[in-house]
């Protein structure tokens, strides 16, 4: 806070006028039966028969004048559930608090005259000013305030919603009339930090078709968060679908179900809350082989803190690995039950074609990147093996007879086609682990 | 409801039964407790020390009632130290000492604890106000096994008048737990003591307790289950129409209307509540909050300093006075000399117990 060297008739003060609180305070309540009697009188059948009534006289006065009650409301327990100390008073924010990207600023400005004259034809500007930009917030140049009397005041509330992080500085400035009729400018600043609330971490992971999105969600400020929304909106070519764990139906208890929903609260200070979302791309076309736009979509993410301030952000783009969409699929259909060392023994494949053309000729063959000295499989007699041409959509499938030179898990690796129109080759089979025994 | 008993109590001789008046529970038992009503909790630790010192406490309850006056005024003047030093000389709450049937001359045919059970509650409470709190709240638990265990007992042998007082006292220690979980944003915890209360036979569904919950939704953030909770508690008031239920359902719509911005609709329903009972001090000290977010700070400085002048006894507490306080401060560049003036009024008409810290001065 700082303001010029003249000395000023006009001043302004600023509350941050976050939402109030709702008070609490274990309040020192008793029920006179708790304080007068000892906990076990009412196993006196004779006490049980005449304390109600004389106890219950001093609970339940007969309501008269407030006066005349004293201060018997921070004595007595009215009910039970006065004593969670939750009275329903509310408390103005009591300092400025943290603030966050995605939530509102918002601030009572109350400029004062202190002096002893009144101060005429006042014009005000409040802005926020940002390492980026300057934005107004409020500005009675078009209408002057006429006067402000002497002890007198003008007040106004300004918002803005937050979507820089970093310094701000919230800059309050008055032109004004002195009482001598002097033209006087006053500013004033008043600065704040704006913080990040939340880190999201995203895991992208594919599974056939199938993209999944892990999105974990950290809360880095002081309040626990009740998430209201967290979608994923995805890109124009694919669709989301928010995945989530079965719920525990273990409480059997109807009225009670009803009144909760186990709200979803990611705790101040580092909780975190994971969220799954499955996206499926919407584009039926297969011609498109090979990379959609590799952008998935973004975050919305909104939640809400004390007495429901709230709060919102939206990620960036996320980014999905490239996906290539198979042309030529190879799926074994059957391996031998024991696989013995230098035993030619066979395997059944399928070969899929994934296009919606004809594909073929192929060669099957195995890598030569391997060094054959470390192969541990390999094909028996002939090296290179031909298939004839798949119709689109279409499938052989054939029986490869291989060799294991080598005893103990093994891998059939390096599984090769070659298509012979187009020219491509294609590595489409996963290594696959067998066991290689003796006799 | 109590019809026979008050019927049974006029046949007896009032000079033999030991329950007619406060003053026969124990010597002068109604000036202590008028003193509390007034808050006069410094006269009361005089008074609890005369009374040892002339040695007008005959009987062991007598020591024990005063004691918990005693324990209770040093924790209103937060001497919670002191308090808990004089609790510490009674040693074992459980030993024989404080049983009845130790006395029998004293207590013919009487058994049982004459404990009063406030002390066992301020024991849990202290710990937590020196900053123990795990202490204190283990306490709180372990309280409310032992508050279990008289019911199970009660229930057994159907006294209904002290069935009523245990559940009740069941009550109390529950929601004194469910306000320490609040106090540290334990909400899940809260939330789920909540459902056990609002699900069990010792309450059900109770205006209040709804009521709270909602209180505890919206300090989530979790509006459409406040605004659920608050609609239960609007099917109770309908049926069972009280000035203290509408005053309710006026004040959880006022804050409804609060979370949605509306802040003038929220001041008429605060109004409304002042008119039904205009004693109402929340819905007071929240009209004027409701006013400061409609830029009107002048109407609502006025509207605290008026509830202050017209029924201190119920307005006059530390929240309102911080409020009112954070206001001056905004409003008068020479706010020390107004906060200063509210001091005085203070320290003249308020409480013992009034924690005038709340000034900021």
């Amino acid at each position: 806070m700082s303001s010029s060297q003249t000395s000023h008739s006009l001043a302004f003060r600023v509350m941050r006028l976050c939402r109030p609180t709702l008070h609490v305070d274990t309040p020192l309540l008793v029920d006179p039966s708790d304080l007068l009697v000892g906990e076990d009188i009412y196993d006196d059948p004779m006490a049980a028969s005449h304390l109600p009534r004389l106890l219950g006289s001093l609970k339940f006065q007969p309501s008269g004048d407030a006066a005349d009650l004293g201060y018997r409301n921070r004595f007595l327990l009215n009910d039970s559930t006065d004593s969670m100390g939750l009275s329903g008073l509310l408390l103005l924010p009591q300092a400025f608090g943290a603030i966050y990207l995605g939530e509102t600023f918002c601030s009572y400005i109350s400029i004062n005259n202190s002096s002893n004259f009144e101060v005429r034809d006042i014009t005000i500007k409040a802005e926020i000013q940002t390492e980026k930009q300057r934005i107004l917030l409020l500005d009675t140049s078009k209408s002057a305030v006429e006067s402000i009397r002497a002890g007198g005041r003008y007040d106004f509330i300004v918002e803005h919603d937050v979507k820089e992080l970093g310094a701000h500085t919230l800059v309050c400035t008055a032109h004004y009339n002195d009482g001598d009729g002097e033209r006087k400018y006053l500013p004033q600043f008043f600065k704040f930090n704006v913080a990040n609330p939340l880190s999201v971490r995203t895991k992208i992971r594919v599974v056939k078709d199938t993209t999944f999105i892990e999105a974990c969600i950290e809360n880095h400020t002081k309040s626990n968060l009740y998430m209201d929304q967290v979608e994923f909106e995805p890109a124009q070519n694919w669709s989301a679908a928010k995945l989530k764990a079965d719920e525990h139906s273990s409480d059997e208890n109807s009225t009670a179900r009803e009144t909760f929903r186990p709200p979803v609260l990611i705790r101040s200070g580092g909780g975190i809350q994971n969220y799954l979302y499955q996206l499926k791309s919407s584009s039926q076309s297969s011609d498109q082989i090979k990379v959609e736009g590799n952008v998935l979509g973004k975050l919305q993410i909104t939640w809400r803190t004390n007495l429901g301030e709230p709060g919102r952000l939206q990620t960036q783009q996320i980014l999905g690995a490239v996906i290539v969409r198979k042309e030529i699929d190879l799926q074994v259909v059957r391996l031998p039950a024991t696989i013995s060392l230098g035993r030619s023994f066979s395997v059944h494949i399928d070969l899929l074609n994934l296009t919606e053309r004809e594909l073929g000729p192929f060669e099957v063959s195995l890598s030569p990147d391997d060094l054959p000295e470390e192969r541990a499989i390999m094909i028996n007699g002939l090296q290179k093996m031909v298939l004839p041409k798949v119709e689109a959509f279409g499938s052989i499938d054939f029986h490869l007879n291989l060799v294991a030179m080598k005893l103990g898990v093994q891998k059939i690796t390096g599984i090769r086609i070659y298509e012979y129109k187009e020219g491509k080759t294609y590595n489409p089979l996963p290594d696959m682990e067998v066991f290689v025994d003796l006799e | 409801m109590e019809q026979d008993s008050v019927d049974s109590g006029a046949q007896i001789d009032p000079l033999s039964n030991p329950f007619a008046s406060l003053d026969s529970l124990s010597p002068d038992l109604s000036s202590l407790n008028d003193l509390a009503m007034r808050g006069a909790w410094r006269s009361i630790l005089e008074k609890v020390s005369r009374s040892r010192s002339l040695d007008l406490l005959k009987q062991p309850h007598h020591h024990l009632t005063y004691l918990s006056f005693n324990v209770l005024a040093l924790s209103k003047l937060r001497r919670f130290a002191d308090a808990n030093s004089e609790l510490e000389s009674l040693q074992d709450l459980d030993g024989s000492d404080y049983r009845y049937e130790t006395y029998p001359k004293v207590y013919p045919g009487r058994s049982g604890s004459m404990v009063p059970f406030s002390l066992r509650w301020i024991h849990c409470i202290i710990p937590i106000k020196l900053g123990r709190r795990n202490e204190g709240l283990d306490r709180l638990y372990k309280l409310l096994d032992l508050v279990r265990e008289k019911l199970e007992e009660r229930k057994s042998n159907s006294r209904e008048e002290s069935l009523r007082e245990w559940k009740r006292r069941e009550l109390l220690v529950i929601n004194t737990i469910i306000g320490d979980h609040l106090i540290h944003k334990e909400f899940s915890v809260c939330l789920d003591l909540i459902r056990n209360l609002l699900s069990g036979d010792c309450l059900g569904l109770d205006a209040f307790l709804l009521s709270e919950l909602g209180y505890i939704q919206l300090q989530i953030g979790d509006l459409d289950g406040a605004k659920g909770s608050f609609s239960q508690v609007e099917g109770i008031a309908d049926k069972e129409k009280s000035i203290k239920l509408m005053n309710l359902v006026s004040r959880n719509k006022a804050l409804i209307y609060l979370v949605g911005k509306d802040y003038v609709s929220a001041v008429r329903e605060y109004e409304e509540c002042m008119e039904r009972d205009h004693t109402d001090a929340v819905a007071i000290n929240n009209k004027a909050i409701c006013l400061m977010y409609l830029r009107d700070l002048s109407d609502s400085i006025k509207v605290l300093e008026n509830s202050l002048e017209r029924v201190p006894t119920v307005t006059l507490n530390e929240t309102l006075v911080v409020n009112l306080c954070s206001m001056y401060e905004l409003a008068y560049v020479n706010h020390a000399e107004i906060k200063k003036t509210l001091s005085n009024w203070i320290a003249r008409v308020a409480p013992d117990d009034f924690d005038s810290s709340c000034t900021r001065i």
